[in-house]
């Protein structure tokens, strides 16, 4: 908190979020930036004009948020409801509710439905245009093998983190029972999973330094391809200090990949060639979240403290939204046509 | 008529007398007086003697006024006839007689001679003229005055006359000779133009425009014979210039031609320029053989077979560069030569050396290298023979430390003989080296230079082996100790406790050493290395205090490190490994180790189910399943690990991955029955909020 403000890693928003920053989105269609956050809000930025362009109070802590369109949103609380905001009218209504907190939303425009996982070991589908009232939105609950952590949608497809490292690959049109279920390669708990935007696969990442590149194909010559690669760690006197990768967004452009992890530094990679393509300078506390804007030009950067050390001082929590240049996210094609071992 | 004058003149003074007597007869008869009489005669006389004065001076006056014509007429045709070179004829007065008549003879001698005069006059402008107009063409205007002030009256003799026709008709022969010259000059030019492919028209025009006028008759004037004969002598330096040049390329043609064998097709289009090679100046007359673009063009293809030998050239120097490289290499000899041989290819390249020298210094180099092949042949073989059976002797190495190796295989009769052989050559080895090393230093006396086997000095080499093999031996017989030491003290725990299974593999391993300094050394060449984690594993379990281990730790929990707590996945195996004098808790959780046998986990595994969780908050978690044969997920890196370096860098940087376990696709309700026994995991958000699973859901 007293340390000095380290050299500009972006631009700062002004009004952050009082309290730790769950999750943020850029919307699709702006540059608008949703932004949910332990202190109860959701806020919604302009992020290229620096302005607060709305806030939503909620019952509870929000743990996640999503847009629909530009004119509303969706957030997910820990106070068990699943609300929808619309941000002309600055009002919000329930759509539904879990039997826990509810960890995660994502928005479907191929289903047109919404969908949230719980700790209460579900997953739940919504219809957003039906009158509110849960008997009416609710489209189904699927229960899941453990807490539900970290979801991500691609096309049809919809993977499912959970506690216990247990992954669900579900297709949207058919939920009633997984497509695929897998384990987590990695051997530790899973912190976010993020869809390849070609839809060929995910990323997953997990409390300890470790980033798994995954496919959906489950021929042998597509699982020949997956692997793991370690991140965000340190080196000191002879001890690796693992971090955990709390983030993980892949470029809309490239297709290549921003993580973020407790260390403080963004690394950006390059899922194909296996190459790291860029590290950014430390930012002051964990990377709680990140996105990319529509176009890949502006990446958002929540630098907040996800209580992985417990309740302790920390720095204040500040959304970063630096500009990206081509150079740090475009691949570079591997120097060797076939890299000595 | 005189006699009629006579006859007048009597007739004259009978009237007089007559009218005398009639007026004495009146006065008669008048009466009178005789001296009126007299007075009145008297003034009849005076009278008549006035008008016979009067009448002798009109006539003096004309006689006079004869003369003087006469006089004048006579200095005017004397003056002619001087003007004109002739002599006056001598005149006598006499012939004429009288006074008229001279005139009129002179009057017409006047006239005939004016008229003389005016024809030679005329014949004297005519010639002027002429000599003028050409005086005009060779000079121009301004010294025609000249001629100008000749023409003047004083002197139209003949003589001069024939003179200035003698002028005239020098000054015609003179610009016939000049016509003649200033044709010769065109017609020059014509063939020069003709051969430099240059425009005749231009060129001349630009000298005098009557030129390009094929009818009109030609400009004679110094002025423009001194341009042409520039003009000519302009064009005759630019041509011999241009043939030089010419001569020049066709040489460097002819020899480009020889060098590369260039085929007759391609020859043929500058055939008649490599013909006119030794050609002199006035033999070059083919039209247009020295114009511009014939130059260029010329120009161009030499160039063109120039970078053509050029390319060749480099071709010709890097297959000898190879070939040099080559030998080299089979000789394992490493010269600068060979790199300092690269430099010169781009100094080649950049044209600052001339590839006939880089040739000629390969081929020496060749020549060099090839002779110093031939000494080192024998020390070579030697060398070879050596590596052979030091290869063999690592091999026999490994075989020995296979456990299975005599449990019959296919081909496994094959591998004993190999082992046999192998152990023969083994032997073989110390003599082997100690031959090498003599002959080695044999020969580096002998040249007075280090002999370097691919770089290395061969000597060192041979040095650094027979190092390595004490340290070996060295290995082996402490090795043997450790085991007698050992054995002896089983035997004495057995007198003791009575019987226990021999840790066989502590002697197994001990015999790994040696073949762990060796991959170290192998890994040494490549980035840092990791432990390979079986042997590594064993090692750390018989020498706990032995090896720094790396241990990896995630910063949440590197505070609780010796408290009860870890992150996510509790430490299988005990910490009582490293610290051997703390207590043994399940919940102690190293992170140290992962890479856990079998066994361990199914212990802990067992104990687990015993844990309890004292703090609701701690983030206690085993990865819920453990996969059959828990692979550590570094297990076979198939790329060389290269640690990343922790400053942050623009540079891309490949990934530390690692293939990961193979995708399992569980049932349900496996996972649901094993996780009963498994320590419940929270997310860092779950313990933020304090969410506890209900323990009902999962019973």
């Amino acid at each position: 908190m007293t340390s000095v403000q380290p050299p500009a890693p972006g631009r700062e928003l002004s009004n952050p979020p009082s309290d730790g920053i769950s999750n943020l989105r850029f919307s699709n269609h702006s540059d608008h930036l949703l932004v949910s956050s332990w202190d109860k809000s959701v806020r919604l930025y302009d992020a290229s004009a620096n302005a607060l362009r709305g806030e939503f109070l909620h019952g509870g802590p929000v743990l996640d948020c999503c847009f629909h369109d530009d004119s509303s949103g969706f957030s997910a609380s820990a106070d068990h409801t699943v609300r929808r905001l619309v941000f002309s009218y600055n009002k919000e209504d329930i759509l539904g509710r879990h039997d826990a907190p509810v960890r995660c939303v994502e928005y479907s425009y191929a289903a047109g439905q919404l969908i949230t996982g719980s700790w209460d070991k579900t997953l739940k589908c919504w219809d957003p245009r039906g009158a509110s009232g849960q008997d009416r939105t609710l489209v189904g609950t699927y229960a899941q093998p453990e807490r539900v952590y970290s979801l991500s949608l691609v096309g049809n497809r919809l993977v499912v983190a959970t506690a216990g490292r247990h992954v669900n690959v579900y297709d949207l049109r058919n939920m009633s029972q997984p497509e695929q279920r897998r384990e987590s390669s990695l051997k530790y708990q899973t912190r976010c999973v993020r869809c390849y935007p070609n839809g060929t696969g995910y990323a997953l990442s997990s409390v300890e330094g470790r980033v798994a590149m995954e496919f959906f194909d489950l021929s042998e010559a597509s699982q020949a391809k997956k692997y793991a690669f370690k991140c965000h760690r340190k080196s000191e006197a002879g001890r690796d200090i693992v971090y955990p990768v709390n983030a993980i967004a892949f470029h809309p452009v490239y297709g290549t990949f921003a993580t973020g992890g407790c260390d403080g530094f963004v690394n950006v990679w390059d899922g194909n060639n296996k190459k790291r393509l860029y590290q950014y300078s430390k930012y002051p506390t964990s990377i709680a979240a990140l996105s990319f804007s529509r176009d890949g030009c502006l990446l958002a950067v929540a630098s907040s403290y996800t209580y992985e050390e417990g309740d302790k001082a920390h720095e204040p929590d500040a959304i970063y939204v630096r500009s990206v240049n081509e150079i740090e996210v475009k691949p570079k094609p591997k120097v060797y046509p076939n890299p000595p071992a | 008529m005189l006699k009629h004058h006579i006859d007048q003149f009597a007739h004259i003074e009978i009237t007089c007398g007559l009218f005398l007597d009639e007026l004495q007869k009146i006065w008669d008869e008048v009466g009178e007086p005789e001296g009126d009489r007299d007075t009145v005669l008297l003034e009849i006389e005076q009278k008549c003697l006035e008008v016979y004065r009067r009448k002798v001076d009109a006539a003096k006056h004309c006689r006079a006024q004869l003369q003087q014509e006469i006089a004048v007429s006579e200095a005017e045709l004397a003056d002619i006839r001087s003007a004109m070179g002739e002599q006056s004829p001598h005149r006598d007065r006499k012939a004429g007689g009288s006074l008229k008549k001279e005139l009129d003879t002179i009057v017409s001698q006047l006239e005939d001679i004016r008229k003389q005069k005016i024809e030679r006059k005329n014949q004297f402008a005519e010639v002027l003229h002429q000599i003028r107009n050409i005086s005009n063409e060779f000079w121009g205007d301004s010294e025609g005055n000249l001629y100008k002030a000749i023409l003047a009256e004083t002197d139209l003799s003949v003589r001069r006359l024939e003179e200035l026709r003698k002028q005239l008709l020098k000054l015609q022969n003179q610009k016939s000779n000049r016509l003649k010259e200033v044709s010769d000059h065109l017609n020059t030019l014509n063939s020069l133009c003709l051969v430099l492919g240059m425009d005749l028209r231009h060129i001349a025009g630009e000298i005098h425009p009557s030129f390009n006028d094929s009818k009109g008759t030609k400009d004679v004037s110094n002025q423009t014979i001194e341009n042409l004969a520039a003009a000519v002598q302009n064009l005759k330096e630019v041509k011999i210039q241009r043939m030089q040049r010419l001569q020049n390329l066709a040489s460097a043609l002819l020899e480009m031609w020889h060098l590369m064998d260039t085929p007759t097709e391609d020859q043929l289009m500058f055939l008649n320029i490599t013909s006119k090679i030794a050609a002199s100046e006035p033999e070059i007359t083919d039209p247009n053989l020295l114009s511009v673009n014939l130059l260029n063009n010329v120009e161009a293809e030499v160039s063109r077979l120039e970078q053509l030998k050029l390319s060749k050239m480099k071709e010709l120097v890097m297959k000898k560069k190879v070939e040099l490289e080559q030998i080299c290499s089979q000789m394992h000899i490493v010269t600068e030569a060979v790199n300092a041989m690269e430099y010169s290819v781009e100094a080649l390249e950049s044209g600052a050396v001339d590839p006939m020298y880089l040739l000629e210094q390969i081929e020496l180099q060749i020549a060099r290298v090839k002779e110093e092949a031939l000494s080192r042949k024998e020390i070579l073989e030697k060398v070879e023979k050596w590596l052979v059976a030091c290869q063999e002797e690592s091999w026999l190495e490994e075989y020995n430390r296979d456990e299975n190796r005599y449990n019959g295989g296919r081909g496994a009769h094959l591998t004993l003989k190999r082992a046999e052989k192998a152990r023969a050559l083994v032997n073989k080895i110390p003599a082997m080296v100690e031959v090498l090393t003599s002959k080695t230093k044999a020969w580096e006396e002998q040249r007075g230079n280090k002999f370097l086997y691919d770089g290395g000095r061969l000597l060192s080499m041979l040095e650094q082996h027979s190092i390595l093999r004490q340290e070996k031996e060295q290995d082996m017989q402490r090795q043997k100790d450790q085991k007698r030491v050992h054995g002896q003290r089983i035997a004495e725990q057995e007198a003791l406790y009575g019987s226990k299974p021999s840790p066989s593999k502590s002697g197994k391993k001990a015999s790994g050493t040696p073949r762990e300094v060796a991959t170290n050394r192998k890994f040494s060449l490549g980035g840092a290395m990791l432990p390979n984690p079986k042997p590594d594993k064993s090692a750390s379990r018989l020498h706990p205090s032995k090896k720094g281990r790396r241990t990896s730790q995630i910063p949440a929990y590197s505070v609780k490190k010796h408290s009860s707590f870890a992150a996510n996945a509790p430490e299988n195996e005990s910490l009582m490994v490293r610290k051997p004098l703390s207590p043994v808790s399940p919940l102690v959780l190293s992170k140290g180790n992962r890479d856990n046998s079998l066994e361990d986990q199914k212990t802990t595994r067992t104990s687990s189910s015993q844990k309890t969780f004292p703090h609701s908050e701690s983030l206690l978690g085993t990865p819920s399943k453990w996969i059959a044969v828990c692979d550590e997920e570094n297990r076979t890196p198939k790329t060389m690990p290269i640690p990343m370096p922790t400053t942050p860098s623009s540079v891309s940087i490949p990934m530390i991955t690692a293939t990961t376990p193979a995708t399992q696709c569980l049932s349900l309700g496996a996972i649901m029955l094993e996780n009963n026994d498994q320590p419940i995991e929270y997310s860092f958000e779950e313990v933020r909020v304090g969410f506890i699973l209900p323990k009902t859901s999962c019973h």
